[in-house]
């Protein structure tokens, strides 16, 4: 007797054999018990099978009997949509706009001012207040809308590889560095007569330049000494810095002190302790400088913009003066041609015999004044911090509920948390300089690099608030406005906890390191999670 | 379905599809439990099944208007949640090698009905739905699409992305495969009891 094998019988229950074959089987069966037990076997595993999975075994979360889209209400729409809005009117009042005036009127434009930006972006005092946890806040929801915007319409291979291409764009939107001759040593120098044709990129704790460089020269040193020419630009990180030859580009250092003495084609951007253009210097464009101290007494063709704790002038400026800081001298010998204005807490001193073309437009800066509005300042700077936080961190619940339950769980793990958040710290000081030094390379990279970690570390405190607030007030069930409201609770103790002087430091430490540590883990554990499709059911 | 309910959810249906949230809201308290545990069976965690249930929500209220109504509303539901869930998994790339080739390949051992039976009875709904979890992700959803949602072989065929006839293969192996799993756990609880 030929029997039917399983593949037979299963079709045959599951109504998918042709008939003839059917009835065949149905035949066979009548006759052959080992077939029959088969068929009986399959059938009663199928009835088996389908009981296991249909069985209603566990509830409907919460959020999904609440809500029936995912669609979140009109009032937290308006409100992310205002605060963003907020933020970036008040990033660009406060940030952009007056940078732009200023520049404007320094006569600096075009892609020399964007690089102007980056380049000083990092020392600009205004930084602390753009750096408002609204503006901040608005970004972060800004970003976290376009990533969930991208998680529905990109597959995830696609989105790595834009990301990936991206940050390699990034990478080679510069004049490439590896084009460039690289010269290390104790002392390196470039002796008179010699002439390197490209730009040169130099390390060692000495530095002279006496020949000539076809290119840009890039400098990290103790101590440069230009003397011979460079047709490019100098960008230098050096202790000291003397600038005696001639340079046909523009000059952007970063040093304790810097002396120019020489030519110098186009613009200077200089960073320091003590920046001094000596009477011989010229400058063909114009100077921005960021010194404690700074002696002014070469010439420059356009505008002096600077943030400066005392200066002297005694040089020629060719177009307009915008200074900020403690003191200003103008010598005898000075001369502004175009408008001037300072901002400081003291009058300026102008010696009789300085040329101006109009008085110089003055600003005190009232101590008294400035107190009371930092004191309102730092109260609605708390204020909106702990909104924007806030909101932050319900966007965060709604949109990626697995992602903020799974890093909720590791911000249990006080210990490893406050670990790992360490260690990510260490490694985010390095990512900060190794932007900062990528901004000679690249400035989209290195400004990019140093974004990226900012979201981790700013809603580190939404974390640790949800955790206190557990803490405080019980686990919730899986109830959204619960969550809610104990993150709330949670993070307003922190917020109130800041403010305490010294205290706060610490609180606000202990969050950063916890909250990182744990935004870490969670995505460590989310990606096992997504590559371990045998991890048991929590049943 | 009587006439009568099938006329009452048609008549739902077109309410949603005019824009009715309340009507909408009717039929997703009606059928969101069902898609939730299908989800829940298809997807490897909970939180990938509370995700996939909203989306597949999202993705039917944004396509009623494609809705033919002269198919099983339920079946179109659940074809939309088939080829959500299907579509998130692959992009994990949850597949694994047992899938490929190889195993397709590999062939199956006839089965003992006495010891079929006999683990029928021994094992609970529990302990196989721990199983399915085991499984790679296309054996899982083919027996989640056919013991669950009750799916034709043409409508497997066609999420998963096979020829019709193979439906019944891909089916009797993950039948096999379940069995394994639930024999190496009976074989451990066993061991486990003899130990003690």
């Amino acid at each position: 007797m030929i029997h039917f094998d399983e593949m037979a019988c299963l079709l045959y229950l599951e109504g998918q054999l042709d008939p003839a074959r059917s009835r065949e089987l149905a035949a066979h069966v009548e006759e052959c018990a080992s077939c029959r037990d088969l068929l009986h076997a399959l059938q009663h595993e199928t009835i088996f099978l389908s009981s296991a999975l249909t069985e209603d075994n566990e509830p409907m979360p919460a959020r999904l009997i609440a809500g029936q889209t995912r669609s979140l209400p009109y009032w937290v729409w308006t409100l992310a949509f205002g605060a963003f809005a907020a933020g970036a009117y008040w990033f660009w009042i406060d940030g952009i706009g007056p940078w732009l005036d200023q520049l404007s009127n320094a006569g600096f434009g075009g892609t020399d001012m964007f690089s102007m930006i980056l380049f000083s972006g990092a020392f600009w005092e205004g930084w602390s207040d753009m750096i408002d946890a609204m503006q901040i806040g608005a970004l972060i929801l800004l970003a976290i809308v376009a990533i969930a915007w991208i998680r529905r319409r990109l597959r995830r291979s696609v989105a790595v590889a834009v990301v990936m291409s991206a940050l390699l764009f990034a990478l080679a939107l510069p004049q490439g560095a590896s084009a460039a001759d690289v010269r290390r040593g104790r002392a390196v120098l470039i002796p008179a007569g010699e002439v390197v044709h490209n730009d040169l990129i130099v390390a060692g704790p000495s530095v002279k330049i006496d020949g000539t460089v076809e290119g840009d020269l890039i400098a990290f040193t103790r101590n440069l000494t230009v003397t011979g020419h460079v047709t490019g630009d100098v960008i230098a990180f050096a202790g000291e810095i003397v600038i005696d030859g001639i340079v046909d580009g523009n000059v952007r250092v970063f040093s304790r002190s810097a002396v120019l003495q020489g030519n110098v084609g186009k613009n200077v951007t200089a960073f320091g302790n003590s920046v001094d253009l000596v009477s011989r210097a010229n400058v063909g464009g114009g100077m921005i400088v960021f010194a404690a101290e700074a002696e002014l007494d070469g010439k420059m063709q356009r505008d002096l913009l600077g943030m400066i704790g005392r200066t002297d002038l005694d040089g020629v400026i060719g177009g307009q003066a915008w200074l900020r800081g403690g003191n200003l001298t103008v010598g005898s010998t000075a001369e502004i041609r175009g408008p001037a204005m300072f901002e400081g807490p003291q009058q300026p001193v102008v010696e009789s015999g300085a040329k101006l073309a109009s008085p110089i437009q003055i600003e005190i800066t009232q101590d008294v004044r400035r107190n009371r509005r930092s004191t309102a300042r730092v109260v609605f700077r708390a204020i909106f911090s702990y909104v924007a936080a806030l909101l932050v961190g319900i966007l965060l619940l709604v949109i990626f509920p697995g992602f903020f339950r799974a890093v909720l769980r590791e911000t249990a793990a006080i210990g490893l948390s406050i670990g790992v958040g360490s260690l990510a710290l260490l490694c985010g000081i390095f990512l900060v300089i190794a932007g900062v030094l990528l901004l000679i390379f690249g400035a989209g990279a290195g400004v990019a690099g140093v974004l990226a970690y900012a979201p981790i570390l700013y809603v580190a405190q939404v974390f640790v608030g949800a955790w206190l607030g557990n803490k405080i007030m019980g686990e919730p069930q899986a109830v959204t406005n619960a969550v809610i409201g104990r993150m709330a609770v949670g993070l307003l103790i922190l917020h109130i906890a800041r403010l305490i002087p010294v205290f706060g430091g610490l609180v606000g430490l202990a969050t950063l390191l916890w909250g990182t540590g744990a935004v870490l883990l969670g995505f460590y554990r989310m990606s096992r999670v997504e590559s371990a499709p045998s991890a048991p059911l929590a049943v | 379905m009587s006439p009568a309910e099938q006329a009452a959810l048609q008549e739902r249906i077109a309410l949603a599809k005019a824009g009715n949230a309340e009507a909408w809201g009717e039929l997703y308290r009606e059928y969101a439990p069902a898609i939730f545990r299908f989800c829940r069976r298809a997807m490897p965690t909970r939180e990938d099944a509370e995700d996939a249930t909203m989306d597949i929500f999202i993705k039917v209220r944004q396509k009623l208007s494609q809705y033919d109504a002269t198919r099983s509303f339920s079946a179109w539901l659940y074809a939309v949640a088939a080829n959500h869930c299907w579509d998130l998994l692959r992009r994990r790339k949850l597949r694994q090698n047992l899938e490929t080739g190889d195993v397709e390949n590999m062939p199956l051992e006839h089965p003992d009905p006495g010891q079929l039976e006999k683990l029928v009875e021994h094992r609970t709904s529990q302990e196989v739905r721990r199983a399915l979890d085991k499984l790679p992700a296309r054996s899982r959803m083919a027996l989640v699409l056919r013991y669950y949602s009750d799916m034709s072989y043409d409508d497997i065929a066609e999420t998963l992305g096979v020829r019709r006839t193979f439906v019944g293969v891909v089916l009797l192996r993950a039948r096999h495969q379940l069995r394994e799993i639930l024999e190496g756990q009976r074989s451990a609880s066993l061991a486990a009891g003899g130990a003690a």
